[in-house]
């Protein structure tokens, strides 16, 4: 048997299973963060699709960054993303993660996202509605199942990079796994 | 029985019950609460530097980003401000217009913090009914100002744009609705389940000789007997040409609290009722002139609203340029946030902790800034 | 209850004002000496002034000093007070009012986490909403936001952009 034709065959099955049953962090850092409850509750309902909460970063799969990041949530932030377990995967929330958004000349705030934790897919919009939401869900399932959202064995693969620029911004991060 | 040891808890940023990204880290022996300390700072955005950087009107989009809950009582104080100190009076129409969404912004604040109460001590169907009643006043918002959640609507002179009838007609369809057919089962569910009763009774208690020295105002204030209210105290917008009471209450715990955001809701409806009815016709803002080119003479104004939570207050201070000196703003739950973390906490149980930083309003984006 | 002209006698009358303004209706500013102004607020407080809403602070670098301001409201007389004083800058050095309102320990420490300023008697002035920051204090107005975020952090390149 080729043995490569077999794991592509299992990575498939597995890309299918977990596209339909995806955890999301409840982790609310900005102030994107109150257009959630309503995507959540009955109304935009988003259990259709198989996502639920997760209480914990051990027990979740994809880590939600809603809205701006200050210096003093960026390494909480880096701390969980490194508690996650792989595969894992980062969606940006709001104009604040692709260019600094309304904050964009704050000495507390961090201006481009992609430069500290890798980042699979960004939602744009001040605040994005909950359709927007659902939708962007939904072309992450899509990467999920082509194989493409593999922001998780980037980082594994560049992280002297991302170690770099965390340091210029916060000065020393603790490691603690 | 020998003594539990005495451990540290934090009860930090990322926590589903902790109403926004607040820490607070806190020793306890046993089942209580020893000793607390608050952790704020992570939603920090540097606003008072960002105004001083921006001309008068591009500071309006930036200002509603303050407090995420309630967005428009930023923008109507820093119109008022801004009024105050260049003694500009705006037109009849553009005050009643203000009311009418302020008191709507205050319905929808009330219903989420009633349903985020419920989400702490477990009853999450309320939670859900919250979430979703809140949302049909947001599409009322959506079809007067274009936005759901920041609508950029006041601003100093007046509002940006008319109301038509049409749209004020839904707003009364949609208050019957509210008060004839969820209000009712809102009272089922919640005020009427024994198992909410026992768990709010006597918990988190606020006396009036603590609130009146910490500086706290609003619903946390009224619960214990007082009735002081700063739509009455100093009226603005068109507060003085409408009839409404000020509920109180006796007791100062969590139960009371509730009950006054539920009576306030009532008021709030016929106040909105008023006003719909009486509204005069006219124009609904003033010319100013060029608007990037604004300008007031210099001077200073310390100017204060009636949020939903309390008394919500900035001190601007201008030197007759293009942009402003300073402006500083003062949260509602800044004393119950930061030091009344400290001194009102010990002595609580651990599993009440989520209880009190709800029902006392606590909204960590005021106080970070 | 006192109306606004009759509260202005009745300072005039038994503090010791550098200067008092009605700035409009329900709303008045007295100025006081450094060393007269806790004596100030503890008569204050025994006549009905019992709330204490914020403590601010303004920045004024062509005069050199710093200004204070202190701001009460009485549930009887209806009338907003902003007590106000001025230090010196280079000094910027104060004492604290915690025993007359104990709230007041975290408005000045957060007054020192962002203008720099010290208070004397108040032990606790760690960092409260900025963490590990090793510049000036950001909100003096030397400090410009817009050179240390071109510093500190880069810009999003798009393309077609050099």
């Amino acid at each position: 048997m080729n043995n490569k034709y077999e794991s592509n065959k299992w990575q498939e099955v597995i890309n299918w299973v977990q596209k339909r049953s995806l955890f999301m962090l409840h982790y609310c850092t900005g102030c994107g963060a109150i257009e959630l409850p309503p995507t959540m509750t009955s109304r935009y309902d988003m259990s259709r699709f198989g996502i639920g909460p997760a209480a914990t970063p051990r027990q979740a799969d994809i880590l939600l960054i809603t809205g701006y990041l200050s210096t003093k949530t960026l390494r909480r932030v880096i701390y969980t993303y490194e508690q996650m377990q792989d595969p894992k995967f980062v969606m940006g929330f709001g104009s604040c993660t692709i260019n600094g958004g309304m904050y964009w000349d704050s000495y507390n705030t961090i201006k481009q996202l992609d430069k500290y934790i890798p980042v699979d897919l960004y939602i744009a919009g001040c605040m994005p509605r909950p359709e927007a939401i659902l939708e962007g869900f939904l072309k992450l399932k899509e990467k999920i199942e082509t194989g493409n959202a593999d922001g998780y064995k980037k980082y594994n693969k560049e992280y002297e990079t991302y170690k770099k620029n965390q340091e210029k911004v916060l000065g020393e991060v603790k490691r603690r796994q | 029985m020998g003594k539990s040891k005495r451990t540290e808890m934090f009860f930090g940023p990322n926590h589903p019950g902790v109403p926004g990204n607040y820490g607070i880290n806190y020793f306890y022996e046993g089942d209580t609460v020893v000793s607390a300390e608050p952790n704020p700072g992570h939603l920090h955005r540097g606003f008072e530097k960002l105004m001083e950087e921006r001309e008068w009107i591009k500071n309006t989009p930036l200002v509603c980003r303050i407090c995420v809950m309630e967005p428009d009582i930023n923008e109507m104080v820093y119109a008022m401000s801004f009024e105050a100190i260049g003694e500009i009076k705006i037109p009849k129409r553009a005050a009643y217009i203000r009311s009418i969404i302020l008191e709507l912004a205050r319905i929808q604040a009330h219903i989420f913090s009633i349903g985020g109460n419920c989400g702490a001590i477990g009853l999450y169907t309320a939670m859900q009914w919250g979430v979703l009643t809140r949302d049909y006043i947001l599409d009322i918002f959506e079809e007067i100002t274009g936005g759901r959640v920041y609508h950029i609507y006041i601003r100093p002179g007046g509002v940006r744009h008319d109301i038509e009838d049409v749209t004020l007609q839904k707003i009364l369809d949609l208050l019957n609705d509210l008060e004839n057919n969820r209000m009712p089962e809102f009272q089922k569910l919640i005020f009427e389940n024994p198992i909410a009763q026992k768990r709010w009774k006597n918990t988190a208690v606020l006396n009036q000789e603590d609130a009146l020295s910490l500086g706290v105002t609003g619903p946390a204030l009224r619960a214990t007997g007082l009735e002081h209210d700063v739509r009455k105290l100093m009226p603005y917008a068109a507060y003085d040409q409408v009839d409404f009471k000020v509920p109180t209450g006796e007791d100062g715990d969590a139960w009371t609290r509730l009950k006054l955001k539920k009576d306030e809701i009532f008021q709030s409806i016929k106040i909105i009722r008023q006003l719909v009815n009486n509204i005069p016709a006219g124009p609904v803002s003033l010319n100013l002139g060029n608007a990037l080119k604004y300008k007031i003479p210099a001077g200073e104004a310390y100017v204060k609203i009636e949020s939903s939570r309390g008394e919500y207050g900035y001190y601007v201070v201008s030197d007759g340029g293009l942009k402003p000196y300073r402006v500083h703003v003062r949260g509602t739950s800044t004393p119950l946030g930061l030091y009344g973390v400290e001194t009102l906490l010990p002595g609580c149980r651990i599993e009440d902790v989520p209880v009190w930083a709800h029902s006392l309003g606590i909204c960590p984006p005021e106080f970070d800034r | 209850m006192r109306s606004e002209n009759e509260l202005i006698e009745l300072l005039n009358r038994d503090l010791n004002l550098l200067s008092v303004k009605k700035l409009r209706k329900q709303n008045i500013s007295i100025r006081l000496e450094n060393e007269e102004l806790v004596s100030g607020l503890n008569y204050l407080k025994s006549h009905s002034y019992i709330h204490l809403a914020t403590i601010s602070c303004v920045d004024w670098i062509e005069d050199n000093q710093f200004e204070l301001i202190y701001h009460l409201f009485s549930y009887e007389d209806k009338i907003s007070l902003s007590v106000k004083t001025k230090i010196n800058r280079q000094k910027s050095r104060f004492v604290t009012i915690k025993n007359l309102w104990g709230v007041a320990k975290y408005y000045e420490r957060d007054i020192h986490d962002f203008f720099g300023i010290k208070f004397t008697g108040n032990d606790n002035m760690d960092e409260l909403i900025l963490e590990n920051w090793n510049e000036i204090p950001p909100m003096r107005k030397d400090f410009k936001t817009r050179q240390y975020v071109d510093k500190k952090y880069d810009w999003r390149q798009y393309h077609g952009q050099e």
